[in-house]
């Protein structure tokens, strides 16, 4: 479907409900709906060194997005709830957090993992070979970006925790398998508030099924949360025609001012006002 | 002689550079020195600044105080861990006194009671060796590579100027971009006189209203070029783009697109709405990558210094290798918004070899 064709569209579903409820009825399915399955995805492309391509190619530039809003929903998460073997203080931390909603990173915190593919705003995947490194670009939260390093070095000691610890990554055929360690306990690990510590350990799966389908599975291994490692995922769908753009949660917010008890004025002497 | 003068200059800077960071001065008054004996209660091992807090017992009672440090990445770079200090370890600290009387100390040293130790110092940083014995590295195409050789590691940082001056100026100011002597305003750019109170007002505030530090806002504009934690380029050459990836902010990014786009947006296009990064597009002329931006809000400070521009900024920055260890920069502002005539700045950036570039991220202290 070309823009025009769109933004026609657009405008006659704007200008007349009754011609939009027409359209819908007389398809049974939403009009973009139906061209998506018209159209075969469009193959997937490999760089010269024989890796997929898991992000922008010569076919097209976008980002990538949870497959549907309804994964960003407040009851879903990586896995179905029940059957996330919390310890019992976490599901408690949990439950709270279903109630007094203090999302970090509401506050402009940087996303981690696995919340930076749960933002609606999407990420890029950007594969430099040759620096045998590839590289994460969020657009939601604070600009911010995540280095995977290919070239098989270890984690090294002493890792000061950080929003998105040390990545280390590699290929099992076609599948982006990313270890990572040295983890702050400064984000969620989803938006529904699931908790870790600083000893998490993440192994990350990445594959693109199809040119606008990647398939993200992740194994959770934190002892001091969870009584066993768990795996979790769910999938990002292909956004086509858009590209990395400036998104800066510090913009406009105003979290921090209203976290610190609305009115009262903030405390110098606390260590976190500079 | 000559020489030996200037490489003695060009150290005091580095430590200068790596003894502060943000404008310490904006909070702290360097007159009034003040000792504290007491407990550490906690430890906050966080950026952009550490922090201990102590409990210091008066005749009028306990007071939990707050004795800020340097960041973690130059104490961890001196040897130091968040275990270097522990509640409960009685120390004795030097410092200046907050401006506003609060109770909050920033720390000139700190010693542990028990052992007369000192700990939590830090070590000035020394810059890397220039050597000039390696050739710029290459593409294939024969293009300056403004990144790490293919399979290396390294990132620009040591800045031989953290503030933007007129070309052709010498004007001495601190790390922060400070003056030394606040006459020397009107030498710094050919200001509009609204331009210049406020470059001033800024300057006699000792830059406390700094929205990079107080907020975590970007470093947009010349200013990712003069922090210190350095930047790297990441040329994606399959796409024609390059990201500047920041050692500042919170491991910020921006991205310069080279495939020969009008500088009026992203692909979706959103040229109206003004951006802290700005939109960039990039080309090379023969060995010099030249930068194209605009579309700047005005809500950062584009320089350190606090030197001001609005959205009429318009920016021309030309990047080039001379050798494997230097990165030269220039910049033209062009802002009819805030002054009178187009001028230029520029300075060069050392090749940190072999080392990532560092994790800062200035929301990690924040609530």
């Amino acid at each position: 479907m070309n823009v025009s064709y769109r933004l026609l569209l657009a405008a006659a579903l704007i200008c007349s409900p009754l011609l939009a409820k027409s359209l819908s009825a007389q398809n049974g399915a939403p009009a973009a709906g139906r061209e998506r399955r018209a159209v075969p995805p469009k193959p997937i492309e490999h760089f010269s060194d024989g890796t997929v391509n898991l992000g922008i190619s010569s076919q097209e530039r976008g980002l990538w997005l949870p497959l549907d809003r309804t994964d960003l929903g407040r009851r879903s998460t990586l896995a179905p709830v029940d059957t996330i073997p919390f310890q019992p203080w976490a599901k408690a931390l949990y439950d709270d957090r279903q109630i007094h909603e203090l999302e970090p990173h509401t506050r402009c915190k940087a996303s981690g993992v696995s919340r930076q593919f749960q933002t609606p705003y999407g990420v890029d995947i950007v594969q430099m070979p040759d620096l045998n490194r590839i590289y994460i670009f969020d657009v939601g939260g604070p600009h911010t970006f995540r280095i995977i390093y290919m070239d098989g070095r270890p984690h090294p000691k002493d890792l000061r925790p950080s929003f998105y610890g040390h990545s280390v990554g590699r290929w099992e055929g076609d599948t982006l398998v990313v270890e990572t360690v040295g983890y702050s306990e400064d984000f969620w690990l989803d938006r529904t508030g699931l908790p870790h510590t600083e000893k998490l350990r993440t192994v990350e799966r990445f594959t693109r099924t199809d040119f606008n389908l990647m398939k993200y599975e992740v194994l959770i291994d934190d002892p001091n949360v969870y009584s066993r490692p768990w795996s979790g995922g769910f999938n990002f769908r292909w956004s086509s025609n858009i590209e990395l753009f400036e998104y800066v949660c510090q913009d406009n917010n105003t979290a921090p001012v209203l976290m610190m008890k609305g009115d009262e004025p903030i405390v110098l002497q606390k260590p976190f006002v500079p | 002689m000559a020489n030996q003068g200037r490489i003695t200059l060009t150290i005091a800077g580095f430590l200068l550079l790596a003894l502060l960071h943000h404008e310490v001065l904006g909070k702290f008054d360097d007159k009034k020195s003040m000792t504290l004996n007491g407990v550490v209660t906690s430890v906050e091992w966080k950026n952009p600044h550490a922090h201990l807090m102590m409990n210091v017992r008066s005749a009028t009672g306990v007071v939990n105080w707050a004795i800020e440090l340097e960041s973690t990445n130059d104490l961890e770079r001196s040897g130091w861990t968040r275990e270097s200090a522990k509640p409960g370890d009685a120390v004795r600290v030097d410092g200046i006194a907050a401006r506003d009387g609060s109770p909050q100390v920033w720390a000139r040293s700190v010693v542990l009671t028990s052992t007369g130790k000192k700990i939590l110092d830090v070590r000035p940083a020394t810059p890397p060796v220039v050597k000039q014995s390696q050739p710029t590295p290459l593409w294939p195409d024969g293009k300056p590579r403004l990144g790490p050789p293919p399979g290396g590691t390294g990132y620009w940082a040591y800045p031989s100027a953290v503030s933007l001056v007129q070309q052709g100026t010498s004007v001495p100011m601190d790390a922060n971009g400070l003056l030394r002597n606040i006459g020397d305003v009107d030498k710094v750019a050919p200001f509009q006189r609204w331009a210049r109170d406020l470059y001033e007002l800024r300057q006699r505030n000792f830059l406390r209203d700094d929205p990079m530090f107080l907020y975590c806002i970007p470093p947009g504009g010349p200013r990712q070029y003069q922090l210190p934690y350095g930047l790297q380029f990441v040329e994606d050459r399959n796409f024609q783009r390059i990201f500047v990836l920041i050692g500042s902010g919170n491991r910020n990014f921006r991205m310069i697109n080279t495939d020969g786009r009008a500088l009026t947006g992203q692909l979706a296009g959103d040229a109206d709405n003004p951006l802290y990064y700005g939109r960039s597009v990039g080309k090379w002329e023969a060995d010099t990558f030249v930068i194209q931006s605009a579309g700047f809000n005005e809500k950062f400070w584009f320089s350190n210094g606090g030197l001001p521009h609005t959205e009429r900024l318009r920016m021309t920055e030309r990047l080039s290798r001379p050798d494997f260890d230097t990165l030269k920069y220039e910049v033209n502002i062009d802002d009819p918004g805030a002054y009178t005539k187009p001028w230029s700045s520029g300075w060069t950036l050392r090749w940190v070899a072999g080392e990532e570039l560092p994790i800062y991220f200035c929301v990690e202290n924040r609530p």
